[in-house]
């Protein structure tokens, strides 16, 4: 645990200093399905000019329904895409890449020294997570040593030393991944790709595969690393309670876009756009006697979206302008901001 | 691998029968080291014999001690066995895993020319390969064309694993951090298809060596280099049944139909030991009884 205090130290110092750059700014991002089958083409537009920052230190909550383009979104910003999957435009910055260029910009090399040891990803908490057939010490090895340095015995005491962050003994090095239970896989997946103190670590619904106990032991252990090796953390989940517990600011994302972005406790208590507000709404209280509103239909094909803000044809807001023209996020009050135009939001 | 064998012999009579009928074939090819006559040398005892404590197996009509003929005869046939097995086995390990992860074109041409090897038929392949190289038709180069010849069918299981592996969080993972396609192969997928390689091998050592004593028997492979085949060809050359001589064909039937056994047990239970439903259902029943 403290492996290296000195490092620690010198990151504290940095984030109390002069306002640095964002870890991550993502702007105007755009990437599409684009497929051809028998000469028909398709196009699905998943994410559909998307903007936000990720700051020092913080984590970034990202919300959104099933085919919101979250997970395109994900792909995106680690350049993971593949074909029918294209980025067609806008710019993903991170600071720790040489010359404060695109991502798009850079080389395979430079891409291959960035990933894990800048930016990693915690994988999903599911069986395959790990390779079932290989001990969780190989996995180390495997992912993280060329990174990492060291080898033999140095390696092995970097990862035990940083195994103990998440409250495992150095035993689960010689164990089969289905030797140990969810919560300690997941844990495992946790140190995995925090091992190289990255800048930015990019969770995709890291706890969905397991139940609620285990969840909120999974849920502060991840904060507790990332305050401790002082990452930046994108966590992107639908499970609203998740980023109600663990973000500091939350975006809400439909049809492709953002369309409202606020620290998350203004979001969770004064929602502005129609349909953060239905999703905020939906949440179950106690003591609550007055049944649900459902809004009628069901989420946009982002192959054919409907012209103008993508939720009009749902919202109880609408009005002649949101069949026409396009919201964008606007700032509507102190880093609050939302894309809607019955409430303050700007073409 | 200790734990696993350890396991297969307690649970598994399918295992310990296969285990020692090819343990047993394989001593008779290790005591080819201890014969008292050189393996091509004829006339070296009295023809004809019946099996008697002098000569256990009897001997030829060429004056070849039968029991030790045989020694020499398995190893080759054993030997020949698992070299194409194990040829055989890399060539459709890198084929398989390369087709399954890269898909797209590289997919489509290995199992465009992995097809062509399922469809084509083998054995009129083989004889006319005789008869275009005739003395040139060596042990070796039997062993190199079967090899490139049997690669087809594991090939297309492998290729099933690792299209399904490809799409596993691991490899994901493995491709972000930056492993190269030979590391993720051989770390990653190589570990995964491992047991049904095994259980594979045995699969193809019996169908090689089938293949090698219906070649021999017909007299279409090097009929000098002693094998099991050879003998019989021999025999047949030399009319045993009719004369008489029927342990100079009995015992290498026998011989090899023990080692087909015991191969095709130690695949079954190899086989069994990989599906932990069947291997689980096993242990149990063992433990309750």
């Amino acid at each position: 645990m403290s492996a290296t205090p000195a490092a620690d130290g010198e990151r504290k110092r940095a984030t109390a200093g002069a306002p640095r750059a964002p870890v991550l700014s993502v702007d105007d991002l755009k990437a599409y399905y684009r497929t051809r089958h028998f000469g028909i083409e398709r196009e699905v537009r998943a994410v559909d000019g998307v903007s936000f920052e990720v700051r020092d230190n913080e984590i970034y909550g990202l919300a959104g329904e099933s085919s919101s383009g979250k997970s395109t979104l994900l792909k995106a910003i680690a350049a993971a895409m593949r074909p029918p999957l294209h980025v067609v435009g806008g710019t993903v910055r991170m600071r720790f890449l040489e010359g404060a260029k695109s991502l798009y910009a850079a080389s395979s090399a430079e891409l291959a020294q960035l990933r894990w040891r800048k930016l990693s990803y915690i994988m999903q908490g599911s069986m395959s997570a790990l390779n079932p057939v290989r001990r969780v010490r190989r996995s180390f090895e495997d992912f993280a040593a060329r990174h990492l340095g060291g080898t033999g015995a140095a390696f092995e005491a970097k990862v035990v030393a940083h195994l103990g962050l998440v409250r495992l003994d150095k035993g689960v090095l010689d164990a089969y991944p289905h030797e140990l239970s969810g919560g300690m896989r997941q844990r495992v997946t946790i140190a995995l790709a925090t091992i190289c103190r990255p800048d930015l670590v990019i969770a995709d619904e890291p706890t969905t595969a397991l139940d609620v106990v285990v969840q909120k032991d999974v849920l502060d252990m991840i904060r507790d690393v990332q305050r401790q090796v002082g990452s930046s953390l994108l966590l992107v989940t639908h499970d609203l309670g998740v980023h109600a517990y663990l973000t500091d600011r939350l975006a809400i994302m439909y049809g492709g876009r953002l369309v409202e972005e606020a620290p998350t406790e203004t979001l969770f208590r004064s929602p502005l756009h129609p349909y953060a507000k239905h999703l905020i709404a939906s949440l179950p209280r106690i003591g609550e006697a007055a049944p649900k509103v459902t809004l009628p239909g069901g989420p946009p094909n982002l192959a054919e979206p409907p012209p103008g803000c993508r939720f009009h044809p749902r919202c109880p807001l609408a009005m002649e302008r949101c069949r026409r023209d396009t919201p964008t996020l606007t700032t509507v009050a102190p880093q609050h901001r939302v894309a809607c135009f019955a409430v303050g939001g700007q073409a | 691998m200790l734990a696993t064998v350890r396991d297969l012999v307690i649970y598994n009579p399918e295992f310990r029968i296969g285990a020692i009928l090819v343990g047993l074939v394989a001593g008779m090819a290790a005591l080819s080291l201890a014969s008292p006559y050189a393996p091509l040398d004829t006339f070296v005892v009295a023809p004809d014999l019946p099996p008697s404590l002098a000569h256990p197996f009897g001997t030829t009509s060429r004056g070849q001690d039968v029991f030790w003929q045989l020694t020499f005869a398995i190893r080759n046939t054993l030997t020949f066995g698992i070299v194409v097995a194990l040829l055989s086995r890399l060539l459709s390990l890198a084929i398989g895993l390369l087709a399954g992860y890269k898909g797209g074109w590289v997919d489509r041409v290995l199992m465009a020319i992995n097809d062509t090897f399922i469809a084509i038929p083998l054995f009129p392949i083989l004889v006319l390969f005789y008869f275009v190289l005739r003395d040139a038709m060596s042990w070796a180069a039997l062993a190199l064309i079967m090899a490139l010849l049997g690669w087809a069918y594991d090939a297309r299981l492998i290729r099933a694993l690792a299209l399904s592996l490809k799409t596993r969080e691991f490899t994901y993972t493995g491709v972000f951090s930056g492993m190269t396609t030979r590391e993720l192969l051989v770390r990653e997928h190589l570990p995964y298809v491992m047991p049904i390689v095994f259980a594979t091998t045995m699969n193809n050592m019996n169908w090689s060596i089938g293949l090698e004593v219906t070649l021999s028997v017909l007299g279409f492979t090097d009929i000098n280099s002693p094998t099991v085949g050879g003998m019989i060809y021999w025999a047949n050359q030399h009319t045993a049944l009719v004369a008489g001589v029927w342990w100079w064909i009995a015992f290498p039937v026998i011989l090899v139909v023990a080692l087909f056994i015991g191969l095709f047990l130690l695949a079954v239970s190899m086989n069994e030991h990989i599906d932990p439903r069947s291997r689980l259902r096993r242990m149990g029943a063992e433990g309750g009884a």
